[in-house]
């Protein structure tokens, strides 16, 4: 299941984190996308270990922590989407699936005209769609 | 996924704002109104880059960017191309575009129609007129442009060169 | 770069860690000997048991010659020689942790390290060497394990004192069995070793002559190449010391008191340095040299060669498994397997790697098919090691240590330590290749359960990631994170605190607030627990406006951080405390220097307006147009021109926005502003030491304040106010404080300080930032430095007036009119003079003249008999120009001065009233020369009555005129009676057409209620004298009509007095219109009075009268028809049925032609239904005053009428089902004859009580153009359409 999705500046400052656990980890899902930032440069600076295929916006799996596996999404204009998640086996076509929706909710989320620009994101329904993509989750594993 | 919108109501909408922002706002300081216009064309062209460039790989240089601008951003906005790309490649990019839309309706005095070279000052004064009215409305998609691409992490300045009429290029230069 | 792995930080760890073995048995005696200088024997030797450069011959087993040039020999006591306890081992951990922890405990005050500079450190070989001290622990806990050989002892020295008697035995016994490490008996290792016996002589002891003789007696029976004589303690009874002392670094704990080895001198030392060099180069190299070619031999004889292998993996399968057991081994020295693998180990001490690699190899598969983990697991690390000395293959080197790496592990915790030890070996391999984010995970998974280890490798962890290129900040900071808990747990705070604050420094400057409250949190709380309270509060700080965290976790930090301060015993003094967040923009100033305001509002009006209210006002010179602020300037000093100007004893009021960030309410007291003045000393420079505060700023700011409490606190310069309030969750707050200088000099607002929940003072500077005034405004702001505008010239205190307004009320309804008193009081005891006033709204406000004073209101307004414009147009024309206060006034004194003032409110709406009062000192010298005073009012005028006058020519008479008055109570509780009608100007005489009491059979006007009566207009102006009463409209004669029945005493009112006619003439101005001087306009002056005075306080209960002027109503008609509706005003019926009215119509022609009309009568609503219903009425919803409202479009219809041809669809808007019908004929026709008249009846079906507007016909009018005497009516046209007036018919429900 996904513990936290997390959206993340060009500046790499947090637009948005949430998680879906019970348990209070908060600081531990901080530290996690916070950290998987760095394998994300990584992989931005030397493509040749980057994801699938050469500056696909998915790349694929970041690093598995001992009970996490964090995956990454970097769009064009340099937001950073992080997906983390305790699912052992995970269909990569899941993945990308989950991360295209998101895209278009951020999206739909940045156009919104109370949004400001590299500021939190606080919309109501952002938050209920991401919900709503994660409970989808692996679900439809079409693309 | 492809969204659609009125032209016509874009168009009337365009011209709205600029004589707005003209003759309205900064009547007596046109030279505050242009960044107006520019600045909105900025966080328009902003926000666009940002769904334009749903489902493509990252651009790995300058050159990519600009292209997807001419081809799949420019026809998501003009259901057509640029027609022509030149660069220097030095940072400096012109894009012309033979039938630019948002002039397509437009008509300056006939004086002018030759465009901006002409000297004879009569024609040259009316005819500056025109066409600085006209520049008026293309700080709009200047600023989409220059906002597109900066989103895109490519900050550069954009201007917008009509010399004859209905076409129009952009001249895109880039920050070093 | 191929750098000899040998060189490499591991290589020389290699060479220390795996390196032959002696060891040591010696007597109590020798030990003896050795303490006197303070040293074991053991330690005696080990500084000269390591070799750089000992240049031995050495052959390998295939006969290749090769030197050996390092050399290390390990010295250990028999008793030493055994597996550690490991719990021995881990409180040597802790220890070194722990020593390290204090060491490092100075920088812990000092604020947090930057990256930059840990990534210098880290990079400049081993971030702190105690790691080092560290890891060799680590290893160390698993030396002398049986399952590997080169901890095994190669050679043994057996050591005995000259002084011992029989020290051959001694010799025998040290090497009896019982007392030797279980290693040699359980028969892990071969028992029989190479044995070197040595005789130590004690110098001090007296000659030397009998140990040579048991040396003698040594070599005969130990063989002569094995014994030597060793003399020690040779410097007799002087301590000498060392410089460069050889032992200080293997003996951590020496006391300073003792100087190790004071007693050896220079050829002791030598001589202990060639014991070594000859045990090490002609024993123990040789013998191992020796050894490894016999087990080679047997080796090669058992295993090499096709026919072995094949029979040695057929004999293994056919052997059964047996798990290989910790203890009892099922290899014994004896086995093959054992040989091999002590072969390989001397190969690899002695360097020959090839041979080692060979036989690791060959041992590593039989343990793999024995399935003997561990033995197999030491194998693989030996083997990645030997690779990795040989520097080829680092894939395999680094294979191989994983998988012992991993085989360790899955021993479980047998194998836990060898796995640190193999993780640390890989560790450093791949640092030494420079691949550190792969060290980084290694230490990851080295680190096992229990926590002190586990902190320390995180820590180094987090090192490597800052040292991968390009080094990963975050992972790093996490990392140190992980470390710091770790530390925390195994209670390592220093430790903790240090990881944490570098940690800091990644986070530095980012948003990722939760992951840094945290860690500043953690850090507070550490700190706190190791009482450096002021450090913790600083983390703390961090941590306060933390308003993106829950609501319980703010309430968390907030407590704790409390009690932190209350820990420190003292009040915390912070700059810039988060809590409550200062909103600097808000910073409002208000102080009075020549202008000065009665109420906030008015200080808060804009400066503009006052400025072109006093325009006329202030001095002369300033009327020039120029800005008067400048021309002030100009009369006051230089130096009080680039500060403000206060006045002491007057307070300068500050108003600021506190906002709380949080979910919780927190408590601020004592806000006050922080303030220095500078008594103005005779040279009127501040004195020194105070002006050296002047540059103070934030950094010394504790000093500043201290200073500026004592200051205040002997109150001798200025008060302040002190402000106490709690904000609520979220809640934003303006706090009002106040500074009151006492004495001349320079006053200087720096900042403001309040106190959080009584514990911590937070104090916020001004100067830093802009500041934005209200008062100081244009050109003036552009010229003052920020600081200059919190910066004011103090000067001494001249005269203030206050003033107010007696009784203003706050609600009035339109038109009433009634008496005001301004109240001036002047405190000081300095006179003020040249008393102006200017009023904002004249048509509001009038100012009356002395005697008002006297005479009592609206008595003095009643007109008595045979006195004609007595006293009228008293001061008419004073509309908009300065008022000013005879010359004799003085306001001194405790004595309040008063002046009547005229309040009419002329239209409905909220009006704001500002008056302004300029004054000028009396006999006091000042560079204030003179003041204003700013009063503001706010005025809410209700709407009262509606009055509209209609004039048509009157059907009988030339030059008189029917004038209809419509008026509409709009209010909705009050109700009003009429009082008297006036009309003004050019000899108009009006009169009544019916008795009062028919007009109002109630006698006054109900809430709600609408009526219209009729007056007959005369105009008594001989056509001769026309011209010369043209000009005199200003000087209007008037008649009045008494509305109120005879019976009623009081008398009618002089409209020609003051101050109606005054409020008459800003009417006039006011409702100016185009036929300006026509003489056809007439005024009307409606008064009524309240009858029901409102129980509202917000009404004034004073006597008062409501006048309505309307004016230049036109008496010129466009139509040619006039025509008149009669039936009754108002009716009972018992609405049983339907109530039948019948009405009268009576049209007259006034036109010299005939005309033919067409009445038609439309059965609509209209608006009129919508204010039906007499119920509906009384309860008067905003809703019902909107209906009333478009009754009013009477006058739209009047204007209509002159307007021919309008749109008949205007008024007669089909919304809901008709009240009432019109019945009869729906449409009449009638020719009229010129200057005649006709009847039609009308009648109109009722069927509910209400008021009801009969106005929906309208009249269609033609011309017949017949005869010739049309022409001189040329500006009419031949036909037109005139809507219908209001008719209001009221019916009652009778019982």
């Amino acid at each position: 299941m996904i513990v936290c999705v997390a959206v993340v500046g060009h500046q790499n400052n947090p637009l948005y984190i949430q998680s879906f656990t019970e348990a209070d980890d908060a600081l531990k899902l901080h530290h996690i996308v916070h950290c998987s930032l760095d394998v994300v440069d990584e992989r931005v600076n030397n493509p040749k270990k980057s994801g699938p295929t050469l500056n696909e916006t998915f790349l694929g799996l970041l690093y598995p922590t001992e009970n996490y596996k964090v995956y990454g999404y970097l769009t064009n204009t340099k937001v950073k989407f992080i997906l983390v998640t305790t699912d052992l086996d995970v269909r990569d076509a899941d993945v990308r699936n989950f991360f295209r929706r998101f895209h278009a909710a951020y999206v739909d989320a940045v156009s919104n005209p109370f949004h400001v620009p590299d500021k939190k994101i606080t919309s109501r329904t952002f938050a209920e769609r991401v919900s709503n993509i994660v409970k989808s989750f692996g679900l439809s594993s079409a693309g | 996924m492809g969204r659609e919108v009125s032209e016509s109501c874009v168009d009337s909408l365009l011209t709205e704002m600029v004589s707005s922002y003209c003759n309205r706002l900064y009547a007596n300081k046109p030279e505050l109104a242009a960044p107006r216009i520019e600045a909105i064309g900025y966080q328009v062209g902003h926000q666009l880059s940002e769904r334009y460039t749903m489902e493509r790989p990252r651009f790995s240089d300058h050159l990519e960017a600009i292209k997807f601008i001419c081809k799949d951003f420019w026809s998501e906005l003009f259901k057509k191309q640029i027609d022509n790309l030149k660069t220097n490649h030095r940072g400096t990019f012109v894009l012309q575009d033979n039938k630019f839309r948002w002039l397509s309706h437009m008509s300056v005095d006939p004086s002018s129609e030759n465009g901006s070279t002409v000297e004879d000052n009569s024609v040259a004064a009316g005819e500056s007129k025109a066409t600085q009215a006209t520049s008026m409305h293309l700080y709009f998609p200047c600023g989409i442009i220059r906002g597109a691409l900066s989103n895109l992490g490519i900050p550069c300045a954009v201007s917008a060169d009509i010399s004859n009429l209905p076409a129009c290029s952009f001249v895109i230069r880039i920050k070093a | 770069m191929t750098v000899d792995p040998a060189n490499t930080s591991l290589g020389r760890m290699l060479l220390e860690e795996i390196s032959p073995v002696v060891m040591v048995l010696s007597t109590p005696l020798v030990e003896e000997d050795c303490l006197k200088n303070g040293l074991s024997f053991l330690q005696m030797l080990n500084p000269f048991s390591s070799f750089n450069n000992i240049d031995v011959p050495v052959r390998t087993a295939s006969d290749q010659p090769y030197r050996l040039q390092k050399f290390k020999l390990r010295l250990y006591y028999a008793s030493d020689v055994k597996q550690p306890n490991l719990e021995v081992g881990k409180k040597k951990l802790k220890e070194i942790v722990t020593e390290a922890g204090e060491k490092d405990l100075s920088e812990l005050c000092s604020d947090a390290p930057q990256i930059s500079n840990a990534l210098v450190s880290s990079e400049s070989g081993n971030p702190s060497s105690w790691f080092q001290c560290f890891n060799k622990q680590l290893v160390h806990m698993v030396s002398f394990s049986d399952h590997e050989a080169f901890d095994h002892p190669v050679a043994c020295l057996l050591v005995a004192s000259s002084k011992d008697e029989q020290p051959i035995n001694r010799f025998v016994d040290l090497f009896n069995t019982n007392k030797l490490p279980s290693l040699l008996n359980d028969g892990a290792m071969d028992p029989k070793i190479l044995k070197h016996y040595l005789l130590v002589h004690d110098n001090q002891d007296g000659p030397l002559d009998r140990a040579t003789k048991l040396l003698a007696e040594m070599r005969s029976t130990f063989g002569s190449s094995d014994c030597q004589l060793l003399c020690i303690n040779s410097s007799q009874n002087v301590q000498l010391k060392h410089q460069e002392n050889p032992w200080a670094p293997y003996k951590s704990d020496a006391s300073p008191s003792q100087h190790l080895g004071c007693f050896l001198n220079v050829d002791d030392i030598s001589e202990i340095k060639d014991l070594m060099q000859d045990l090490s180069s002609k024993h123990i190299i040789p013998y191992m040299e020796q050894k490894i070619r016999v087990l080679n031999q047997q080796v090669s004889a058992t295993r090499k060669g096709f026919r072995n292998q094949i029979k040695n993996l057929w004999w293994r399968k056919g052997k059964e498994d047996v798990v290989d057991s910790p203890t009892g081994s099922m290899y014994t020295f004896s086995s093959i397997e054992s040989q091999i693998r002590v072969l390989g180990d001397c190969a690899f001490m002695l360097r020959d790697y090839e041979l080692a690699l060979s036989n690791y190899r060959l041992i590593s598969t039989d343990y793999k098919l024995d399935k003997a983990w561990k033995r197999y697991a030491g194998v693989q690390e030996m083997i990645g090691l030997t690779y990795f000395l040989l520097d080829q293959s680092r894939k395999e080197a680094e294979y191989c240590l994983e998988n012992a790496f991993n085989t360790y592990s899955k021993l479980g915790s047998s194998g836990q330590q060898n796995a640190t030890r193999c993780g640390l070996w890989w560790i450093e391999m791949l640092k030494t290749r420079d691949q550190y984010k792969e060290a980084a995970t290694v230490y990851f998974r080295v680190c096992g359960e229990d926590p002190l280890p586990s902190a320390v490798m995180l820590e180094q962890a987090s090192y490597c990631y800052l040292l991968t290129k390009p080094s990963m900040l975050r992972k790093y900071g996490f990392h140190l994170v992980l470390a710091g808990d770790h530390y925390k747990k195994c209670d390592q705070i220093k430790h903790a605190i240090r990881t944490y604050r570098s940690a800091i420094s990644v986070l530095k400057g980012t948003t990722w607030n939760h992951i840094k409250d945290h860690v500043h949190f953690h850090i507070g709380q550490w700190y706190a627990s190791l009482e450096m309270y002021d450090v913790a509060v600083k983390h703390m700080l961090e941590v306060l406006a933390c308003s993106h965290q829950s609501k319980t976790t703010q309430e968390f930090f907030l407590r704790d951080f409390l009690q932190i301060v209350q820990k420190t015993g003292k009040t915390f003094e912070v700059m810039k405390l988060q809590l409550p967040v200062i909103n600097i923009s808000s910073l409002k100033i208000i102080f009075e220097d020549n202008r000065t305001y009665a109420s906030p509002s008015a200080a808060s009006t804009r400066e503009s307006l006052w400025r072109s209210l006093e325009e006329e006002m202030i001095p002369s010179f300033s009327t020039a147009r120029t800005n008067w602020l400048e021309l002030q300037s100009k009369l006051i000093p230089k130096k009080y021109r680039e500060s403000n100007v206060c006045v002491a004893g007057e307070a300068v009021k500050v108003g600021i926005e506190f906002k709380n960030p949080l979910q919780i309410a927190i408590s601020i007291s004592g806000v006050s502003l922080i303030c220095q003045l500078w008594q103005k000393t005779d040279e009127g420079t501040p004195d020194g030491n105070k002006s050296s505060e002047e540059n103070d700023n934030d950094d010394n700011c504790e000093k500043l304040t201290t200073n500026i409490r004592d200051i205040s606190s002997d109150d001798s310069l200025f008060i302040l106010s002190e402000v106490d309030c709690s904000l609520g969750a979220g809640e934003t707050i303006t706090v009002q404080l106040t500074v009151t200088p006492r004495v001349e000099g320079t006053l200087q607002i720096v900042g403001v300080r309040w106190k959080l929940s009584g514990s911590v003072v937070g104090f916020h500077n001004f100067q830093s930032i802009y500041v934005k005034k209200n008062v100081v405004k244009g050109s003036r702001k552009a010229k003052l430095s920020p600081n200059d505008n919190l910066k004011f010239m103090v000067i001494k205190s001249i005269p203030r007036l206050h003033g107010s307004i007696q009784p203003l009320p706050e609600k009035v309804y339109a038109g009433t009119l009634q008496q005001l008193v301004l109240e001036l009081r002047n405190q000081s005891e300095y006179p003020v003079k040249n008393l102006k006033m200017k009023v904002s709204h004249s048509r509001f406000l009038n100012i009356g003249n002395r005697e008002n004073l006297t005479t009592q209101f609206p008595a003095c307004l009643e007109k008595e008999r045979d006195s004609g414009q007595s006293g009228a147009l008293a001061n008419s024309d004073m509309s908009h120009d300065v008022f000013l206060f005879p010359e004799d006034t003085l306001i001194q004194g405790k004595m309040p001065f008063l002046w009547p003032l005229w309040l009419r409110a002329a239209v409905p709406g909220y009006i704001s009233l500002y008056i302004s009062i300029y004054y000028e000192m009396g006999d006091i010298s000042s560079v204030i020369r003179y003041r204003t005073l700013r009063l503001h009012y706010n005025l809410q005028v209700l709407p009262s009555l509606d009055v509209s006058f209609q004039i048509s020519p009157s059907p009988l008479r030339l030059q008189q005129f029917l004038v209809r008055m419509d008026v509409v109570n709009r209010t909705s509780t009050e109700s009003f009676q009429l009082h008297q009608l006036s009309s003004v100007g050019n000899q108009w005489e009006i009169s009544l057409l019916q008795p009062p009491d028919s007009i109002f059979p109630l006698h006054s006007l109900k809430a709600g209620q609408g009526l219209s009566c009729f007056f007959m207009l005369k105009s008594c102006r001989k056509l001769s004298n026309s011209e010369d009463t043209i000009s005199s409209i200003s000087t209007p004669l008037a008649s009045d009509v008494r509305l109120v029945p005879q019976g009623s005493g009081d008398s009618v009112y002089d409209i020609t007095r003051s101050p109606l006619v005054d409020f008459h003439h800003c009417e006039r101005l006011q409702q100016e219109s185009s036929q300006q001087g026509d003489l056809n306009v007439i005024d009307f002056i409606l008064i009524s009075r309240m009858l029901k005075i409102n129980a509202d306080p917000g009404f004034c209960n004073a006597p008062h009268l409501i006048s309505h002027h309307s004016c230049h109503c036109s008496v010129a008609s466009a139509a040619p028809i006039s025509w008149l509706v009669e039936g009754p005003g108002t009716l009972h019926h018992n609405f049983s049925s339907f109530c039948e009215v019948k009405l009268k119509m009576t049209i007259y022609n006034s036109s010299g032609a005939t005309t033919f009309v067409r009445m038609k009568t439309f059965d609509s609503a209209g608006n009129v239904g919508r204010l039906t219903g007499v119920n509906a009425i009384q309860s008067a919803t905003p809703g019902n005053q909107a209906g009333w409202h478009d009754v009013s479009l009477v006058n739209d219809i009047k204007v209509a009428s002159n307007v021919p041809g309008t749109q008949l669809g205007k008024p007669l808007s089909l919304e809901s089902v008709c009240p009432f019908i019109w019945s009869g004929p729906s449409s009449t026709n009638v020719q009229l004859e010129p200057k005649s008249s006709v009847e039609i009846p009308l009648q109109v079906c009722v069927f509910s009580p209400g008021t009801y507007d009969l106005s929906n016909y309208v009249l269609n009018w033609n011309l017949s153009p017949s005869n010739g005497r049309g022409n001189h009516e040329e500006g009419r046209q031949a036909s037109g359409t005139c809507q219908g007036y209001p008719y209001y018919i009221t019916l009652l429900q009778s019982a």
